[in-house]
């Protein structure tokens, strides 16, 4: 696991990076700040960036940071996406949690059984931001929902495959 | 999180345990978090504004990149068809040197009306100006982020508009950047007219990119395919007579329109006070009584 790679370099000079530790949590808070990007979007058909990288990280490893992290990196992401105060600090740390019951439950894993938690996990956020835009007043059909979440699922394997390069980079693999 | 189970060691157990505990408690403060701002949307303007201040400069420099790889595109394809461009535009010139001296007749007339009735005209002077840099990504909701703040003089509620019509209205004010609710969004509501007919409308976003608009008196459907939607002033929020969608499609009672101004290609956006102060204090008033 991470904390065995951690302390034992295979090859001098090949070991983990000086802050591999950081490497997961500083790249969530990077995907969260691409809602800075200067696109101007009327669909809102893109994924949920900051979310769909905590979910490979996790998925890809069990520790990727202590789970109490996911509060203040759902804060990020609340505060450079507008989203609601408190949706990513809740829904993130939810996510933490509803994973590790899960890792205890499953027998086995392979990449379909990831994409298809993820995609539940990716359509709950989905739902949960559309209860919430009803309850402060935009009340939208949730078929318009059903483009941004299709693609956010379709870009999932595309994001877990960022997420294990990054891992093995930050390891020295 | 370890998932494996820790085995005998009292003091893994132990970490376990608080991790699960620490979890347990970001969900629980999240949720106090989230019912405080959906309850006092004001609750959190300072932080939201501060995370606006980080994000909008990096949005405006990036805005000049993309702008200007856009405008090498589109340069390159204007001189591809210069020649038929050309006449076009000429025989456009013509047509509107015909209205302007039209209009040129109208507006003094109007003067001279006004003059006789002794009207008050508003001054309608401009706050700011800025740039539509960025927008929400993912999200039932429709927002904008503007590269001008309340160091410039923004503050909530004050509408936006860009020269091709209504933008939206200030939701959040950083220093240096502010959050802009554009009609798109579902919960924004803009009283408006029809151009054709002066026939009171009300436009409601939905949410992806156009608007819902329905008449105010049940009756016929009154829209015509290409109606224009004008802002009717109704409730002091936004300035009467700004254009606000183009009619698009009729369905049972009412018509979809689209936004004239499209924020994804508005270069300047015009920050004007709000119509109607009171308006504004009006609407923040019963958001203070509902808040515990």
């Amino acid at each position: 696991m991470v904390r065995a790679a951690l302390t034992q370099p295979k090859r001098i000079g090949h070991g983990p990076m000086p802050f591999a530790g950081y490497v997961p949590a500083i790249t969530v808070v990077a995907a969260s700040l691409l809602a800075a990007l200067p696109v101007v979007s009327t669909s809102g058909w893109f994924p949920d960036f900051g979310y769909l990288i905590l979910l490979s990280w996790r998925l890809l490893r069990a520790d990727p940071w202590p789970a109490w992290w996911a509060a203040p990196l759902g804060l990020v992401n609340d505060l450079f996406t507008g989203y609601p105060v408190g949706f990513s600090i809740a829904l993130w740390s939810a996510t933490m949690l509803a994973l590790d019951l899960i890792d205890r439950r499953t027998m086995w894993r392979d990449y379909w059984i990831e994409w298809g938690l993820a995609a539940v996990l990716i359509a709950i956020d989905e739902w949960l931001q559309w209860r919430l835009a009803r309850i402060v007043g935009a009340d939208v059909p949730f078929m318009m929902m059903l483009p941004a979440l299709v693609i956010s699922i379709c870009v999932f394997p595309l994001s877990a495959w960022l997420v294990s390069r990054v891992d093995a980079w930050r390891l020295g693999r | 999180m370890a998932t494996a189970r820790p085995g005998w060691s009292r003091r893994a157990q132990y970490g376990l345990f608080f991790s699960f505990l620490a979890v347990i408690a970001g969900i629980i403060i999240g949720l106090i978090l989230l019912a405080i701002s959906l309850a006092a949307p004001a609750a959190f303007a300072n932080i939201r504004g501060a995370a606006l201040d980080v994000t909008g400069p990096v949005a405006s420099a990036l805005h000049e990149v993309t702008a200007t790889a856009e405008g090498l595109v589109t340069g390159a394809d204007d001189y591809w068809d210069a020649a038929r461009q050309n006449g076009e535009l000429k025989r456009e010139r013509k047509a509107m040197l015909q209205r302007m001296i039209e209009a040129k007749a109208i507006m003094q007339e109007n003067l001279q009306l006004k003059a006789t009735l002794q009207l008050r005209q508003h001054s309608r002077d401009t706050v700011a100006v800025g740039r539509i840099v960025g927008s929400s990504f993912n999200s039932p909701r429709r927002f904008a982020i503007l590269s001008a703040g309340s160091s410039d003089g923004i503050a909530e509620g004050m509408p936006v508009r860009s020269p091709d019509g209504l933008v939206g209205r200030i939701i959040d004010a950083g220093q240096l950047a502010s959050r802009v609710l554009l009609i798109s969004d579902r919960a924004s509501i803009v009283p408006a007219r029809l151009l054709r007919n002066g026939m009171p409308v009300i436009a409601q976003g939905r949410g992806d990119g156009t608007i819902d608009v329905r008449p105010l008196e049940v009756g016929r459907n009154p829209f015509k395919r290409g109606d224009i939607i004008i802002t009717s002033g109704t409730g002091g929020l936004y300035p009467p007579l700004v254009p606000v969608a183009k009619v698009l499609k009729l369905d049972d009672d009412g018509a979809v329109a689209v936004p004239l101004a499209d924020p994804a290609n508005t270069s300047f956006a015009i920050v004007e006070p709000a119509f109607e102060p009171a308006a504004i204090a009006a609407e923040k008033a019963p958001a203070a009584a509902d808040a515990p």
